[in-house]
């Protein structure tokens, strides 16, 4: 069952081989999701059933557990979701002369492969193998994002791939030294293997598993976004196709923060305790949000301003994992969650509005309400909702984990977080909030949207995330509940 | 046998000195070589100890991998791309090649201090070997900070994998091969990824000089 996850995008590409006909791309990608979300359901069954999927075959190497089916489903509800909307998108790119029809079957490929690899590193037990995924991850999207090929697209997936690959390298030396801690407490069927290594936690040895998690920490913080090793996050985000954007904000990130907590549970089980890892958790995340809030306060360019939110609130999951207490976590997954849905909703009707007025400057951009009645009040509720109003859902997660926060008596940080938070409201709404008004007139556009499966798409998702903001489903909690007790143990 | 470990791993060290010292792009491909063919002859080293003691192969396997793709396959990969970008000048280095051997002195002194703090490889005989290769990592970091040209830039990522693999020959005495294999299909996938982008920009900026890549800011 599982290996029909990895099973299916390997087709896909296979016959994206194949095939060359614009529609019948469109069909196998489309439907190539849709059976992924049909296989996840049935999975995600079976992981609250009975805890875990394991197969013995390969090696054993198939593992999936509440914490990683939470991220695999998001990957494959928003790789879902752009590939609706890359239907529309695409259309429109070929009709304006953007990209020729030859080159939609590499874009396909390149989705799927980049797919393929993001499912691969979140269904393996062993970290190796979850590195490998990592890194590939980054290969497989480098001409996704210099998928445009003009200067700046190249100029984007050259510091991309250079940054993203020298990052994930330090995480393998931080693999490397785990692997050394625990080398005389496995045997050597178990090395890497991330279960034996959790439940062997108390016996590795722990000042290198210390060296280990700061490797790791830096690494995998690299690809997750965190400041300050995240230069090379708004470029790609910005240059890559809007559909692209959505995958690298709302996924890619979280499967490197998914390595990243995966490492802490080990390592505080190892410790006995969060503060070591907590520490600089805390400290790389409020850095990210201090460098979000003063590059959105100044920010010209919306991709660009969407990146940076995206690198504050991958600090705000940092800090949340670093607190360490059961509802911090819960507050970071749910925020996880959240922030995926709202920022691949945000790049997707983002997408709609620079087709609509070819720039990324915000000072060219007027009247977007008017031009595009569905998108951009999509764009608009969906800036609320990543600012952190009600009733969106990213209002909730970021109250528990704000809670969290006093709950453990650390005023000081609660506040600076606070504070961090209304200055990216402001920023974002300095910025943002004047696109939607003025006259439309002046560009000679004519009204009305072109993406009509991608509108689709960013209505689900802004439905879903008004609806989770206000009762989150009891499936889902219990399945946020479970991956919380894997992170803290016992 | 530990000897001829601790000779390799200053060896391996040696060359990546002399990788920072050089000059031209054609010679620091050259000692690339050097390097990866010094790491070859360590981990045929370690193979074939291991085949006699444990009966397992594994490494000889990887040994005869980074003959193949680290001494031949990138090297001459990297020459290829090198032959065909028309802008060509040839020296390629920021500050001046003394004050980064000093740097490089001062990291391998730097990786001396914070690993002996750190109990687990300060035991015994490990303590050496860890340290050089450590060190190759860090001065990898250093060649790719200190070149301008994008070739430079792939060269230190390599040397970066170079450094990781003998340190986890060195400490662990290998990973499980199923995940040597997969880093090397990920290296060699990256630098073909990388040489390809190296013509692009060639193309569209008139040279592989990275210091042109200056367009996206803020």
């Amino acid at each position: 069952m599982g290996f029909f996850l990895l099973a299916i995008p390997v087709l896909a590409v296979l016959l994206f081989l194949f095939f060359k006909k614009e529609k019948l791309l469109y069909m196998i990608s489309v439907s190539a999701s849709i059976c992924l979300i049909i296989v996840a359901v049935l999975i995600t069954r079976q992981v609250m059933l009975w805890g875990k999927v394991e197969y013995s075959s390969l090696g054993g190497i198939f593992y999936l557990d509440a914490l990683s089916i939470i991220v695999l489903d998001i990957v494959l509800i928003i790789g879902l979701m752009a590939s609706i909307y890359s239907v529309g998108y695409m259309e429109e790119e070929i009709k304006q002369g953007k990209i020729k029809i030859g080159r939609l079957k590499i874009y396909y490929i390149l989705m799927y492969s980049f797919i393929f690899t993001m499912i691969l590193a979140l269904t393996v037990k062993n970290m190796g193998i979850m590195w490998i995924a990592i890194e590939a991850t980054t290969l497989a999207s480098a001409f996704l994002v210099g998928f445009y090929n003009d200067r700046y697209a190249l100029e984007a997936a050259w510091k991309y791939v250079i940054i993203c690959s020298v990052g994930i390298a330090i995480a393998l030396l931080g693999i490397i030294f785990l692997h050394l801690s625990s080398i005389g407490v496995l045997p050597s069927s178990d090395y890497l293997d991330w279960t034996a290594l959790y439940d062997q936690a108390e016996a590795l040895n722990t000042s290198i598993a210390r060296l280990a998690f700061i490797f790791i920490l830096v690494g995998f913080g690299t690809k997750a976004g965190l400041a300050p090793m995240h230069t090379w996050l708004p470029d790609a985000h910005s240059q890559a196709p809007s559909p692209i954007s959505a995958l690298l904000s709302g996924v890619l990130l979280n499967s490197a923060m998914y390595g990243i907590i995966r490492t802490v549970a080990i390592v505080n089980r190892n410790l006995g305790s969060g503060v070591y890892t907590g520490r600089l958790l805390i400290a790389l995340g409020i850095l990210s949000m201090v460098t979000a809030a003063i590059f959105i306060l100044t920010q010209k360019d919306y991709k660009r301003l969407l990146a940076y939110s995206s690198i504050e609130h991958m600090g705000i999951i940092a800090i949340a994992i670093g607190i360490f207490t059961p509802l911090s976590v819960f507050g970071g997954l749910l925020h996880m969650i959240n922030h995926s849905f709202t920022k691949s909703m945000l790049f997707l009707s983002s997408g709609n509005i620079l087709q609509k007025y070819h720039t990324k400057r915000i000072s060219g951009i007027k009247g977007v309400l008017k031009l595009l009645p569905v998108s951009g009040t999509v764009f608009l509720l969906g800036l609320f909702a990543i600012a952190g109003m009600p009733p969106f859902s990213i209002f909730a997660s970021e109250l528990s984990i704000l809670a969290s926060i006093f709950a453990i008596k650390s005023f000081f940080l609660g506040l600076v977080f606070v504070i961090l938070l209304a200055v990216v409201f402001v920023g974002i709404a300095l910025n943002l909030f004047k696109v939607f008004y003025g006259p439309a007139v002046e560009n000679n556009l004519s009204p009305g949207e072109v993406n009509t499966p991608g509108l689709m798409a960013i209505v689900t998702l802004l439905v879903v995330i008004s609806l989770t903001g206000i009762v989150i489903p009891n499936e889902l909690k219990v399945l946020i509940t479970n991956a919380q007790s894997i992170i803290l143990g016992g | 046998m530990s000897n001829y470990f601790d000779a390799l791993s200053v060896l391996i060290l040696f060359s990546s000195f002399i990788l920072m010292a050089n000059k031209r792009i054609k010679s620091y491909i050259k000692t690339f070589r050097i390097q990866s063919l010094l790491i070859a002859l360590a981990a045929g080293i370690m193979g074939i100890k291991g085949s006699f003691e444990e009966g397992r192969i594994d490494i000889l396997v990887v040994c005869l991998l980074i003959v193949v793709l680290k001494v031949i396959f990138i090297p001459n990969l990297l020459n290829k791309t090198y032959a065909n970008i028309e802008y060509k000048v040839e020296k390629d280095f920021i500050l001046n090649i003394p004050i980064l051997i000093l740097m490089c002195c001062a990291l391998v002194v730097f990786t001396y201090f914070s690993l002996s703090t750190i109990d687990g490889i300060n035991a015994g005989i490990i303590n050496t070997q860890v340290v050089n290769s450590v060190s190759v990592i860090l001065i990898g970091l250093l060649f790719m900070i200190s070149r301008k040209k994008a070739i430079g830039q792939i060269v230190g990522f390599l040397v970066i994998e170079n450094g990781l693999y003998i340190t986890a020959l060195f400490s662990t005495h290998g990973m499980p091969f199923i995940v040597d294999v997969g880093i090397f299909i990920d290296v060699i996938t990256a630098v073909m990824i990388l040489g390809f982008m190296v013509f692009r920009i060639n193309e569209k900026f008139e040279s592989i000089d990275i210091d042109k890549l200056n367009n996206l800011r803020g």
